[in-house]
């Protein structure tokens, strides 16, 4: 027997808007369509509106897991465009918060697949460990969602020295829960069962469609623009770039886990070296010539794109965001078919989505 | 800090293009769409060439040839989504259904150049009209 079953675009599994059609035989998914633009905002149109000082604030609200990259990328755009070298702690600090916003992110889809499979402990271990990372967060910029770091021209606020200091002692504290986590993803047979093997997408497969960040390295795709293209002086860190060939669930699992641990590492780094110069150009009002520049950064859910176009006044001409989930919902039903209706939910979670970036 | 590449190709030139960089392995990194201040309509595909983004730009046309079936994946929602800001049409493409837009918003390919007081204002009488009925 077929049937089309609909998932959405309300689902309690997925925390936002995305209509998934299943056309099924039984109960294996023959093919999928997907449908998005359930939470479009105008933000691109808004932006038209808007001067460069505001379009920092309205960017940051496209996403309230990655604001901070959504800043950054529209920032570096303005700053290419108006050639303006930001100076070193300014970068350092930047990157700082890019980190420590990738490790929340991949807490948060680590916890929300050892959800999805039932498995509520580990759930709960996870969130913990992200609660520790939400601090540093408040602590270092007074909010645990949007901000505010980024300025045209640098950072907006400093980290003095026992701020620092604070840092890296809660990026100590987190080294033994991330460890236990590590053990729980790599040794439980409840995870293994539902994740290895399920929600394949070949090498191929990823590249065609155009994959980005954890998604596409877990099949294999050397996509890590921090590695590849850096900006915001990640050349000066030592990490790794992770990839893993399986392209299925567990591979995306295993990928943001090893994530971590070099997202760890580059903080500490950042911490530890962090340059003694000025953390912005003091630019309040920026004069920016016409011009059109392609942001691309690494972004927790893979390579965010800001195409910005200004024509000498002083607001943009155009700013066109392309989000990882634009890139990677793409090939959903790619990698459901074949698989059974019952793992429908955790593949589509598998790709991290963020349907309210995508809608913008 | 990066400086942009940017080659200016014409319309006969993009499908030709797009074969050049899949036969070389190049990954499509994304495209986008703009009208510029002269009223042109601007076309940018932004290719990765070893780890540097090399932008090829076609402007001033109202259709483009479509480059899905070179690029399929890559490329299907990135000409979706011009189609639906701008008022151009990409020859060839095989339109799904809407991708950002309401199913019932009647101003598809005129949000980049309609200002926003006018879209509100459309919206507006939309909503006493239903209200009304």
């Amino acid at each position: 027997m077929s049937y089309v079953i609909p998932i959405g675009p309300y689902h309690p599994a997925l925390e936002e808007p995305v209509h998934v059609k299943l056309y099924t035989d039984g109960e294996f998914v023959d093919d999928a369509k997907v449908y998005i633009g359930y939470n479009n905002r105008g933000i691109e149109k808004l932006a038209q509106e808007k001067n460069f000082i505001q379009t920092i604030t309205l960017v940051e609200r496209v996403c309230g897991i990655c604001s901070h990259s959504h800043s950054l990328a529209y920032c570096l755009a303005i700053e290419n465009i108006a050639e303006l070298e930001v100076p070193k702690r300014g970068s350092y600090i930047r990157v700082i918060i890019c980190e420590l916003e990738r490790l929340h992110s991949h807490f948060l889809l680590l916890g929300l697949a050892a959800h999805i499979i039932g498995f509520d402990s580990a759930f709960m271990y996870t969130f913990s460990a992200r609660e520790k990372v939400m601090e540093a967060l408040e602590t270092l910029t007074g909010n645990r969602v949007n901000y505010a770091m980024n300025i045209i021209g640098g950072a907006r606020r400093d980290i003095d020295k026992e701020g620092l200091k604070n840092l890296l002692m809660i990026i100590e504290e987190l080294k033994e829960p991330y460890e236990r986590i590590i053990d729980i993803f790599g040794r439980d047979k409840t995870v293994a069962l539902r994740t290895k093997g399920v929600g394949k997408l070949t090498y191929d497969e990823a590249w065609i469609y155009g994959l980005s960040g954890p998604h596409g390295r877990a099949s294999g795709l050397k996509c890590d623009t921090r590695k590849i293209d850096p900006y915001c002086s990640y050349e000066d860190f030592n990490f790794n770039m992770v990839v893993q060939k399986d392209g299925d669930v567990f591979s995306r699992v295993l990928v943001r886990l090893l994530e971590i641990g070099e997202s760890i590492r580059i903080i500490t780094q950042a911490a530890e070296n962090m340059p003694d110069t000025p953390i912005n150009l003091g630019v309040k009002i920026p004069r920016v010539p016409a011009g059109e520049y392609c942001t691309r950064i690494e972004a927790p859910r893979g390579e965010l794109t800001y195409y910005v176009v200004t024509d000498g006044s002083q607001g943009n001409r155009r700013v066109n965001i392309h989000v990882p989930t634009f890139r990677n919902a793409a090939s959903v039903p790619a990698m459901l078919k074949g698989n059974t209706v019952a793992d429908a939910g955790l593949i589509v979670a598998s790709i991290d989505p963020c349907f309210s970036c995508l809608d913008r | 800090m990066h400086k942009m590449d940017i080659t200016y190709i014409n319309k006969d030139e993009i499908v030709s293009m797009a074969e050049k960089m899949l036969s070389e392995k190049r990954r499509l990194v994304i495209m986008n769409g703009y009208v510029d201040k002269e009223g042109n309509n601007v076309i940018a595909y932004n290719f990765d060439i070893d780890g540097n983004l090399k932008t090829y730009i076609c402007k001033g046309e109202k259709t483009f040839p479509t480059i899905t079936h070179i690029y399929k994946g890559s490329a299907q929602w990135c000409e979706e989504d011009i189609c639906e800001v701008m008022e151009v049409d990409f020859e060839g493409l095989k339109k799904g259904d809407r991708l950002f837009l309401p199913d019932d918003f009647d101003g598809s390919g005129q949000i980049l150049v309609t200002p926003i007081e006018e879209l509100r204002n459309k919206y507006k009488e939309k909503v006493d009209e239903e209200e009304n009925k």
